[in-house]
């Protein structure tokens, strides 16, 4: 291996890496609030790509219909539960989100997206469906159980998966797309050559964990939404509702997942399935992290990102293989460096 | 004494009634699995929609169809061609669209005596043609024949070294197998032999080993759109040699997504793929453009695709088997699937959208060289290599 | 009457399940087989996850495991399925102990993250390897065979797997009913109850890592010979999911839980696609769509899985099982004399970082005495508490026991040398009758392990264990609790049980972290007098209370912390009124 190669796989590694510490940081992050793995985070990125992809070649892109069907399910659930309590409060929270919130968006995204639209236009589209549906999965799969076991919490979630997908293979269609990115001849730094994707990539990856550590660190509601995470009861009890802490979260969720896939979009082509094998190494960094400590997940996944790529020059038929193997004794080493936490019982 | 007469009369008029009707009720019960979710839903969703343009008769006797998708799981395959056998007494089953899901049924179908014509690609399948694969055909070309249209191509350009890189499964390792083999036959050095996954988000690290082995030609064996990401990275990487892909590529969505980066890309496919462009005296050329008019009437079906052709051929097969089948047996007995296999064993010179079917005792596959063309992507369209 | 049936029915049912061939066609045989051979796995699973806590993405790869072994020594090697059979199971168990020994040890999603990392490598080497046919598998593996006749038929399968089920499931209940049981069970929440008890927890969550291992692997050797066809996609990540999905569904605690589960899962994979057909038209797949809202409907409905809610439904009240006549063991130690020291410590000293919880306590418990601590939220009682029970290592100092110095010793080594323990939060088994929590303690007191359960021969200790625990429940009172679960009994009397827990141990220093919080009046006063009998045996009791009047009443003498120092020491009247005490503690100046 020369010196080239080897910088080219950094630069390889380091990208995809970006878009793994993204999905880790969103695990991280909704696990602390709301103890769920969030395995479908990984299918909100392909769905984000896959929508721009349609709005790109002109067409009505699938994800529409599964939010408009998404928010009518939650506005029945939540307004039903709601009017049944006689809760004005609880009712016009449910009119709003699940409500006049996604009407607004379906009929923007149906009406209001032509072909030759500018495409920062469909990003902002793009980003606004995928978003809205992060509340609506939280109200359909999560919220009823909220309390449940983590166990549970996480069967639930790979349900969610196995739904997002089976309808994600029935709007979008088995082929992949590539989106369009950031245009532009490639950087040159020195020997290398850095595409600004590549480049794009990593710093909307660094922005956005910055951005996220500081609301946790310094905003309010960031602190609330920690205090709900390690004493639901509690936190009710000082006026912070784990149900809107959970929400929060998962609006997060749907963002970053909406703009990680804008992000990979380009560089990439991706698949109504490709979710879950993202959401996977996503998973391997946030493990590494605890699920709680956002720099060291954001390290973890930027690892699986390197070894990924250095292990697929060697051994591409074993790369997995090699990817997975290297992370056992870092997950070894994890659960003797992190403090024993007795799980819970139900 | 007369009543009696007509009693008679009455009885035997029913009968030769019945005689007469029962070709026209008689029905052939058709089952097809087909990978229609799951990882290998892109091949199986063409093969799930031409379902749906499947003659209503088959022989001359009304066909009823029963379709299942696999999920392309293997037990899954088994349970539901169990089912298709015991529960709706399947005269022949079509599918399914995968070679380890096909591999799987040849217990089955043998100890049940139901004929199967799969729809997936490797040799495996049928040959040899063994106890076990007595009851068992398919219609796709088998690796090996496409294979050897890539070699001859490579031989003819004056090739000397390649690179692979396929998908890590069954078809980019049925692929892979057969093109080492008949490369080192050939005289054509295999420099390096890389995998990757359908929906991975990166190649650069495979494509970079194999650029730095400079092979004069790369071949990538994958199928659907994700075959055109080694594709993309090798142009990003400014590789100037020959592009090999296969027929698993041969649809519209792989021209979108792989765009520019794919101009001048050899891909052995079936006529169908290039039908239009055909001599009219290929024997091909008029089913294939039939095919071609139905598959791409069907809403959201899009251009053609040789995957959902091979169901066509596998229906074509059917038609000519059954007549003859229907001659010697009533469909839904075991005297009757005995015959169809035994049809399907001898069919002769029956032109399909991927070829001319000829088969044999021990060839239950029966495709000869009409079955594969060279062509290559030109201006974002397919083009016959002549 | 009605317990004789039931203890025939499960052979009842297995003679009606045996019937099946005659009733079902060979589809539904197949599909039953399928059921069946995921049943084995999730069984396994439940062992794994439901009871001991540990959650598996890697069952596919062990079922893999089984079944390649299998695949290639009855093909390539030619060999009888039978020799097959031993050499899946010993690979399963090997590799299963070779990954367990690094893995179990690591808690929670790191485990359930290492499992999965084993799934996905475990495919692709399958994959990758021309002996195993690489990803195309491997065709021709012959049906098992018994004397002369082929297992090749629908039927014969089905009987196969069937008997592999019902022998699973009986291993698994008669496992769980047993002495290592009784361990597992008490994992799910740590390992800490076993530890206090003298068991080596780690050692048992391998054994049940290997366990579900095994189970696995049969399963595979089952689906191996039965289909007679392997190829790595059902070993794959995506089914190991499948599997622990099945668990969950049908209640992840529950033996007939993962039955259920697997029976739910796959009729619905299966038979939805027919269904919906008229529904979404033939050319239109949306069945797992409908599966997913059905699975997550399902777990709002009934989060701990659809057993526990059908036994909910149908409230089977089973009878009472039989009242287990009370042992009274004799104590395995030698009691020492009255008077003379158990435990001494001489400046014990701990500090977490630059806080010092503990700082140079020195003290003695003696034979027959109660020991009360006393002393403010915060002043080291619990350091202290899990200095000498050994859960904590000390900083400096020195501990000895009966008359034995300790170097450095863990919360296992002290229950066997004769300490036992209370926890100030309950620590019992929640879903465990209150009897089987009592014979946790008992654990050090019997031998049989897992073989010996396995092959029946636990009974008479079981019964010496079992008789033991009674006598211990009688004599805190609860003699007519016995088979109630002990998270349904309220909390004072889950102190009372895990007082007799700790006495099952047959201990020489009993430990108590506030006995006496959330218990009324007269409990207290039952408690009070239990105490004083357990003195009357020659026990050394230590204290730690809250609740002032109870300890000064009962307690020999007193010690009383603050600010991690001992700061009194003596006869209650005498630290009662010592001044610094009534600062610190009371709150009030003298």
């Amino acid at each position: 291996m020369t010196f080239d190669i080897a910088a080219v796989l950094f630069q390889d590694g380091v990208a995809n890496g970006a878009v793994y510490v993204l999905l880790a940081t969103v695990l991280v992050l909704v696990f602390t609030v709301t103890r769920i793995v969030f395995v479908p985070q990984g299918d909100l990125i392909a769905f984000s790509a896959l929508t721009l992809a349609a709005f790109e070649a002109g067409h009505t892109p699938g994800t529409v219909w599964i939010l408009a069907l998404g928010a009518a399910l939650a506005l029945i659930l939540a307004g039903g539960k709601a009017a049944g309590e006689r809760n004005l409060a609880g009712l016009a929270s449910a009119a709003l989100w699940f409500g006049a919130v996604p009407a607004a968006i379906v009929l923007t995204a149906l009406f209001l997206v032509p072909k030759e639209a500018p495409l920062l236009w469909k990003m902002a589209v793009t980003c606004a469906l995928i978003t809205c549906l992060g509340p609506i999965l939280y109200r359909l799969v999560f919220e009823p159980i909220a309390a449940a076991s983590p166990l549970v919490l996480l069967i639930a979630a790979v349900a969610a998966h196995f739904g997002l997908s089976s309808i994600g293979l029935h709007v979008f269609g088995a082929e992949g797309v590539r989106t369009p990115g950031f245009a532009g001849p490639p950087l040159v730094v020195g020997d290398l050559v850095v595409t600004r994707q590549t480049v794009g990539v990593i710093a909307s990856s660094l922005v956005l964990v910055g951005l996220l550590s500081l609301f946790f660190r310094r905003s309010l509601s960031g602190k609330a939404l920690l205090a709900a995470a390690h004493n639901r009861r509690g936190a009710e009890l000082i006026g912070v509702s784990a149900t809107a802490a959970g929400r929060t979260a998962f609006i997060v969720a749907g963002l970053i997942g909406a703009i990680s896939g804008i992000l990979i979009g380009p560089m990439t082509t991706l698949y109504y399935d490709s979710g879950f094998i993202l959401g996977l190494k996503g998973f391997v960094g946030a493990i590494v992290g605890a699920l709680a400590i956002y720099p060291l997940a954001a390290l973890g996944a930027l690892l699986v990102g390197l070894v990924e790529a250095f292990a697929s020059f060697w051994a591409s038929a074993y790369r997995d293989v090699i990817v997975f193997t290297l992370i056992t004794p870092v997950l070894f080493w994890r659960s003797l460096a992190s403090p024993h936490v007795e799980e819970e019982a139900e | 004494m007369k009543r009696l007469t007509f009693l008679r009369r009455l009885i035997f008029g029913l009968a030769a009634a019945t005689v007469v009707v029962m070709p026209a009720w008689a029905q052939v019960k058709v089952g097809i699995i087909v990978s229609a979710t799951g990882p290998a839903a892109s091949v199986g969703i063409t093969q799930q929609r031409t379902a749906g343009i499947l003659p209503s008769t088959l022989g001359g006797l009304k066909a009823d169809y029963v379709l299942l998708d696999d999920a392309s799981d293997t037990s899954t395959a088994v349970k539901h061609a169990q089912k298709l056998i015991t529960d709706d007494k399947v005269d022949v089953i079509i599918g399914p669209s995968l070679t380890p899901n096909s591999l799987a049924l040849l217990d089955l179908v043998t100890d049940t005596g139901t004929p199967m014509i799969s729809l997936a690609g490797s040799a495996l399948i049928v040959s040899p043609v063994d106890a076990k694969r007595h009851w068992t055909f398919k219609t796709p070309q088998s690796d090996a024949q496409m294979a050897r249209i890539v070699i001859d191509h490579m031989q003819r350009q004056g090739l000397k070294s390649v690179a692979f890189i396929g998908f890590s499964d069954a078809y980019g390792e049925g692929w892979i197998k057969e093109m080492t083999k008949l490369a080192q036959a050939a005289g054509i050095e295999v420099v390096a032999s890389e995998r990757y996954q359908r929906t991975d988000t990166s190649v650069i690290g495979p494509i970079l080993k194999i650029m730095s082995k400079q092979p004069q030609a790369v071949f990538i064996a994958a199928s659907g759109t994700p075959a055109a990401l080694p594709q993309t990275t090798l142009a990003e990487r400014g590789y100037k040699g020959v592009v090999y892909q296969t027929h698993g590529v041969a649809n519209n969505d792989f021209l979108r997504v792989g765009g520019a980066a794919l101009a001048g890309t050899f891909v052995p496919a079936g006529p169908v793929l290039v039908a239009e462009q055909l001599p009219d005296s290929h024997a091909a050329k008029a089913p294939a453009l039939d095919f071609i008019r139905r598959y791409e009437a069907l809403p959201g079906a899009g251009a053609r695709s040789t995957f959902a052709a091979y169901l066509w051929d596998a229906q074509l097969i059917l038609d000519k088997a059954i007549a003859a089948a229907s001659a010697k047996a009533t469909p839904g007995t075991p005297a009757f699937r005995a015959a169809l296999r035994d049809a399907i064993e001898s069919t002769r010179d029956v032109a399909g959208p991927n070829g001319v079917y000829t088969l044999s005792p021990t060839d239950h596959l029966g495709l000869d060289e009409r079955s594969a063309v060279m062509t290559q992507i030109v201006d974002g369209g397919w083009k016959l290599v002549k | 009457m009605m317990r004789r049936i039931l203890a025939w029915a499960p052979l009842g049912a297995l003679a009606v399940a045996a019937m099946a061939p005659l009733l079902l066609t060979p589809y539904q045989l197949t599909v039953a087989t399928y059921i069946m051979l995921a049943a084995i796995v999730c069984t396994g699973l439940v062992l794994m996850t439901g009871v001991a806590g540990m959650v598996s993405f890697g069952q596919a790869a062990f079922v893999g495991v089984g079944a390649y072994v299998t695949a290639a020594l009855s093909t390539t090697f030619a060999l009888s399925p039978w020799i097959g059979l031993v050499a899946a199971i010993a690979s399963a168990a090997v590799l299963a102990a070779l990954i367990g020994l690094i893995t179990v040890r690591m808690s929670g999603h790191y485990l359930a993250l290492a499992t999965l990392c084993f799934c996905i490598s475990f495919y692709f080497l399958v994959g990758n390897a021309e002996l195993l046919g690489r990803f195309n598998g491997i065709t021709g593996i012959p049906p098992v065979t018994v004397g002369a006749i082929a297992l090749r038929s629908e039927a014969a399968g089905f009987a196969l797997v069937l008997g592999a089920l019902a022998l699973v499931i009986w291993w698994t209940r008669r496992l769980l009913a047993s002495r290592t049981g009784r361990v597992l069970r008490s994992l799910r929440t740590g390992t800490v109850i076993a530890e206090s008890f003298g068991v080596d927890g780690q050692r048992h969550r391998l054994i049940a890592f290997v366990a579900a291992a095994v189970t696995a692997a049969l399963s595979g050797w089952l689906y191996a010979h039965v289909q007679r066809f392997v190829n790595p996609t059902p070993f794959g990540v995506p089914a190991s999911i499948d599997y622990l999905f099945m668990t969950v569904i049908g209640g992840s605690g529950q033996v007939w839980g993962a039955l259920l589960g697997a029976a739910l899962v796959t009729t619905a994979k299966q038979e939805l696609q027919g269904l919906l057909q008229p529904v979404f038209g033939a050319t239109t797949r949306l069945d797992m769509l409908v599966f997913a809202a059905l699975m997550i409907v399902m777990l709002h409905r009934a989060r701990r899985g659809l057993w526990p809610l059908l036994q909910g439904l149908i409230s089977l009240h089973l009878p009472a099982p039989p009242i287990v006549a009370g042992i009274d063991l004799p104590s395995g130690r030698a009691r020492p004399t009255p008077g003379l020291p158990v435990l001494a410590a001489s400046h014990m000293r701990r500090s977490f970082g630059g806080l010092v919880a503990v700082d140079d306590v020195s003290f003695d418990v003696r034979a027959g005495e109660i020991l009360g601590v006393l002393g403010p939220n915060g002043a080291g009682k619990s350091t202290l508490f899990n200095l000498i029970s050994g859960t904590l290592p000390r900083s400096s100092g020195e501990l000895s026991f009966l008359g034995q110095p300790l170097a450095s010793v863990g919360a296992r080594d002290m229950c066997r040398r004769g300490l036992a323990r209370t926890f100030q939060h309950v620590k019992l088994v929640p879903d465990m009758s209150a009897l089987e929590n009592v014979a946790m303690g008992a654990t050090q007191r019997g031998h049989c392990g897992l073989a010996a359960a396995s092959l029946g021969l636990d009974r008479a200790e079981e019964r010496r264990l079992l008789g033991w625990s009674q006598h211990l429940l009688a004599r805190v009172g609860l003699a007519d609790k016995a088979w109630e679960a002990a998270g349904s009994l309220p909390l004072g009397h889950q102190r009372l049980v895990e007082i007799a827990r700790a006495l099952a141990a047959d201990p020489v220093l009993l430990l108590l972290d506030e006995p006496a919080a959330g218990l009324r009046a007269n409990e207290k006063t039952d408690l009070a007098r239990l105490l004083l009998e357990l003195r009357a045996d020659g026990l050394a009791i230590l204290l730690v209370e809250h609740d002032m009047e109870f300890v000064s009443e009962l307690a020999d003498r007193l010690m009383v912390m603050n600010f991690g120092r001992l700061i009194a020491c003596g006869q209650p009247g005498e630290v009662r009124a010592n001044v610094e005490v009534q600062e610190a503690y009371l709150g009030v100046a003298a």
